[in-house]
């Protein structure tokens, strides 16, 4: 599977660095989070570190997800990845995240690097309404057409809750009575 | 004067009723034993029995809800009432006359063998000519299943034209093995004549263990032929939602699904007569009870047993995939048919007789 | 989408249309039918083999991520119990280490293998239920009515240990919501005892027999590296010669002390993967012989951290030792402190193994006391692609075979 990481990482940290000394092309940046390692590229290096990220033994997606900003008007698109064939490497997750803006998001499509993104990319596409390019099948996956261009998961799409004291209109609702 | 004559007028009018109605062969034989009456009863008995086997089988009770203390037998009874008021719903997409002639056709075809068999050796208890009874049987077994396809195209749902067209497969493929195992003590015996096969079967012997390939092969026929575990393929729930039976409702579905048990129950009685000694070891009397009812009670007792070792395979076996029971139908059951002919032919050779 | 592809078909909103091959007959497994589920498999078939299979999901879509942005930290653990009810404790288990790696507390030792004991509890009921709905596809009704009635079982040994039959709501953040009862050892070892008698029966009738053996024979293979690039999750990928299991990758809570194996199978097909089942069942009951003889030899304290301890009240530390004759012993009620929790502002994702595979959290917070982002991805999610690339070129009556072989789940895959 290429030539693997220079060094079979121990810790989360060596592979880190190993991560940024392989990706140094697409300007990485690395984000303080717990439990896995986040890597942010800029969005016209995405396709690019994915297939380096590909050689060197990340073989699946776990999770594509996003999070929307809506203070600062970007949505983070994060691929979240690790490895079943390469035993070193299979111990972490490694998340590959791009910043994409708010009122036009376009974000390139991984599934031709990694086919187990197929799926997720759909749901995300309804969920946010980014528009995944170069993706075979842009297609609703859980949502009807009609509550999918509320686009849901962003934050300006409040939940509107119904109050206890619901009004009803009697006089509308006895005259539309035909018995 | 006048009350002799009128015991006289009703003892000759029950004498008749019994004599030329309810005993008179074709009309017993059709309609109560072992036709309608006979097969109802059993098949109401044979689907409580399957349903409380399989249940002890599978850590559970089964029917117990309408009455504990005989185990909840009356179940069937009140199934058929249900089916009986319910309402009859008939698609408009679908096409009426056949939609509706169809079951019917198909319950009738399925009893009309035993019309064909006998139940006694006594002459005057024959509905038909016993000369060639074995073949006429088995030609009539064969014209029932065609409605089923009829059923299932009339249906116009994709679902039951699925289920027809598997059901059209598989009756191509058992067809040939059915009538060939039925045929096969006819080289042995050297008559197509039902009471002389089971006159031969007296002497304690009986055709099935001399030619226990054929009774194997006959009775993986009629499983594949009536819808039986292993081989329940064009109604499984699961793929089909009812395969040719999906759009039926009401009294009509219930005839689809006792029809499946009766044509069971009708190559039962062909298969007990022919390979399990029919009415022997007892040897029928003179008289209508001793003649002909006994007899064909002791029929209906063994078909009733075949048919209970049927019911319970339900609780062992999965089902076959399509081309699974086909290519086992052609590639293993026929070869075997045709080597139960041929060890007949042998038997008949070599002298063995029962 | 291709409005305005197929002309002279009327186009009503919603409505999506797409042209459909010559001599391909159409056929929906829709959501009302007997052997589907909550789901719609649109299969087009030519003759008798499929040639394009699509899933349609999304007909139990609760919206558990949007719905969890609103409500507060603990009150998001009943909520993503609803996903696989029958799992519970496997599908919340993330959620909480994700929110006490953000808390930075570590649950005391205890509490780590009582969690241990119900994951694998659930594990077991979990796969039971997969044996059994698998079994009535194939038309096996004996298996199906013997695996529920096993499951009951471990249903009853969760309902002793928390509370409730099946969403037991149990890791909190900081430890469990209870301990165990005093007679629970011996009623686990008597479930155990049992539950090994019992899969030798199924052996016998259901793995062994010639029928279902031809149905899953060579059906549904997927090979290793298809596996891994379809990212199939859980027993469904051991089944295929991956050996990956988050237990042993990255093992969290008591699982670095606990001795057992992981089986691998190399054939790939449906015969496999149900195999796969059975022989996991055996290792979850040697963990679970294993945690409750460390239970049983360690004194009773620290089932939960002391940092919400030791703000209950003194009603609760006296029900806990058993002083109150009319409450039942070690059953407390729900820590105050969680109900004003606020976290402090980070990102963190964990990953657990349930029943079905792994499932992934990934959990932000900005210091309120509501979320800000909960990314949930559930194992049968990440097996649904399989339905599109590994079905087509078998027959119908393969169908039920391999998705039942999968373990699917809709509503967990729905959300």
């Amino acid at each position: 599977m290429g030539g693997g990481v220079r060094e079979v990482p121990a810790t989360a940290e060596e592979l880190q660095k190993s991560l940024l000394e392989a990706l140094k092309d697409y300007k990485p940046q690395v984000e303080p989070v717990k439990g896995y390692i986040d890597i942010v590229v800029p969005v016209e290096h995405l396709v690019e570190a994915a297939v380096k990220l590909k050689e060197l033994g990340f073989d699946h997606v776990i999770s594509v997800g996003a999070v929307d900003y809506i203070a600062k008007k970007q949505f983070k698109v994060m691929y979240h990845v690790t490895s079943y064939l390469n035993e070193d490497l299979s111990k972490f997750m490694v998340s590959l995240s791009t910043y994409i803006s708010r009122d036009n998001p376009h974000c390139p499509s991984l599934t031709r690097v990694w086919l187990s993104a197929e799926l997720q990319e759909r749901e995300t596409y309804e969920m946010f309404g980014i528009t995944f390019d170069g993706h075979p099948d842009l297609r609703l996956l859980l949502l009807t057409p009609v509550v999918a261009a509320l686009k849901p998961l962003r934050k300006d799409f409040v939940v509107k809750e119904e109050s206890d004291n619901i009004e009803t209109d009697y006089e509308a609702f006895e005259s539309s009575k035909w018995w | 004067m006048d009350m002799v004559t009128a015991a006289k007028v009703f003892s000759d009018i029950g004498w008749g009723l019994f004599h030329y109605i309810i005993f008179y062969p074709p009309v017993y034989q059709f309609i109560i034993i072992p036709g309608l009456v006979a097969a109802l009863a059993v098949v109401v008995f044979m689907i409580w029995f399957e349903r409380k086997a399989a249940a002890r089988v599978q850590m559970r009770y089964g029917p117990l809800e309408i009455s504990p203390r005989t185990g909840g037998a009356p179940q069937l009874i009140a199934d058929l009432i249900r089916y009986t008021v319910q309402e009859l719903i008939i698609p408009s997409a679908a096409d009426f006359f056949a939609f509706i002639v169809a079951p019917n056709a198909m319950l009738i075809l399925s009893l009309l063998p035993m019309v064909a068999v006998p139940m006694t050796s006594i002459s005057e208890y024959w509905p038909i000519p016993m000369g060639y009874s074995l073949l006429v049987a088995v030609a009539l077994s064969t014209l029932a299943p065609i409605f089923t396809v009829v059923m299932a195209w009339a249906s116009n749902n994709k679902f039951s034209v699925l289920g027809g067209v598997r059901e059209s497969f598989i009756v191509v493929a058992y067809e040939l093995i059915a009538v060939i195992s039925l045929l096969s003590v006819v080289p042995l015996l050297h008559t197509f004549n039902l009471v002389d096969i089971v006159n031969y079967q007296m002497s304690g012997i009986w055709l099935g263990l001399l030619n226990p390939i054929a009774l194997l092969d006959l009775f993986i026929a009629i499983l594949m032929s009536t819808s039986g575990f292993p081989f329940e393929i064009p109604d499984s729930e699961t793929e089909l939602v009812a395969g040719p039976f999906t759009e039926y409702s009401g009294l009509i579905y219930g005839i689809n699904m006792g029809g499946g048990y009766i044509r069971r129950w009708a190559f039962s009685v062909l298969m007990t007569l022919v390979f399990l000694g029919g009415w022997a070891p007892y040897r029928p009397g003179p008289g209508i009870l001793l003649g002909y009812f006994v007899p064909s009670l002791i029929v209906v007792v063994k078909a009733t047993i075949v048919m209970a070792i049927m019911s319970f395979l339900r609780a062992v076996y999965g089902r076959y995939r399509l081309d699974q029971a086909l290519s086992l139908a052609w590639e293993v059951l026929i070869p075997l048919a045709f080597a139960a002919f041929g060890i007949s032919v042998a038997e008949a050779f070599f002298g063995v007789h029962p | 989408m291709s409005e305005g592809s197929a002309s002279g078909v009327p186009h009503l909103p919603g409505m999506e249309v797409r042209p459909v091959e010559r001599n391909v007959y159409e056929v929906q497994i829709g959501p009302s039918h007997p052997g589907s589920g909550h789901m719609r498999i649109i299969v087009e078939l030519d003759g008798d083999v499929m040639v394009r299979v699509d899933p349609d999901i999304g007909f139990v879509h609760r919206t558990m991520e949007k719905l969890a942005e609103g409500r507060d930290w603990i009150k998001n653990i009943p909520l993503f119990e609803r996903m696989a009810i029958l799992d519970a404790c496997n599908i919340t288990l993330p959620y909480v280490e994700a929110v006490e790696k953000l808390l930075d507390i570590e649950p005391p030792e205890r509490a780590k293998y009582l969690r241990a004991l119900l994951c694998e509890i659930n594990r077991i009921a979990s796969h039971l239920y997969g044996i059994g709905i698998f079994a009535v596809f194939l038309g096996h009704s004996t298996i199906y009515m013997w695996a529920f009635g096993d499951r009951e079982v471990f249903v009853q040994l969760a309902e002793d240990l928390t509370g409730a039959r099946l969403t037991h709501s149990y890791p909190v953040f900081g430890g469990v919501r209870r301990d165990i009862p005093d007679d629970f050892p011996q009623n686990a070892r008597k479930a155990v005892r049992y539950m090994r008698y019992r899969l030798d029966e199924y052996a016998k009738i259901y793995l062994n027999n010639p029928n279902i053996r031809k149905r899953l024979e060579d059906v549904g293979v997927i090979s290793k590296t298809k596996a891994a690039e379809l990212g199939i999750v859980g027993p469904n990928a051991r089944a295929s010669g991956i050996k990956y299991d988050v237990r042993l990758v990255e093992p969290y809570e008591a699982y670095p002390e606990l001795d057992f194996e992981i089986p691998v199978f190399e054939e790939g097909d449906s015969l496999a993967r149900a195999w796969q089942r059975v022989e996991e069942i055996k290792q979850s009951l040697n963990i679970i012989e294993q945690a409750v003889d460390w239970l049983e030899k360690h004194p009773r304290e620290g089932f939960m951290h002391d940092k919400f301890w030791k703000t209950a009240p003194k009603l609760y530390k006296d029900v806990y030792e058993g002083n109150i004759p009319y409450a039942g012993k070690y059953r407390v009620k729900l820590m105050p402190l969680f109900a004003t929790l606020k976290v402090p502002p980070g990102k963190a994702a964990a990953r657990v193994e349930a029943g079905r595979g792994e499932i992934f959290y990934y959990v932000e917070s900005d210091g309120k006391d509501v979320p800000y982002r909960v990314r949930v991805v559930t194992p049968s999610f990440r097996n649904v692609i399989a339905f599109k690339y590994v079905m087509p070129g078998h027959r119908l009556m393969d169908l039920p075979t391999i998705y039942g072989s999968f373990d699917y789940f809709p509503p967990e895959w729905d959300r």
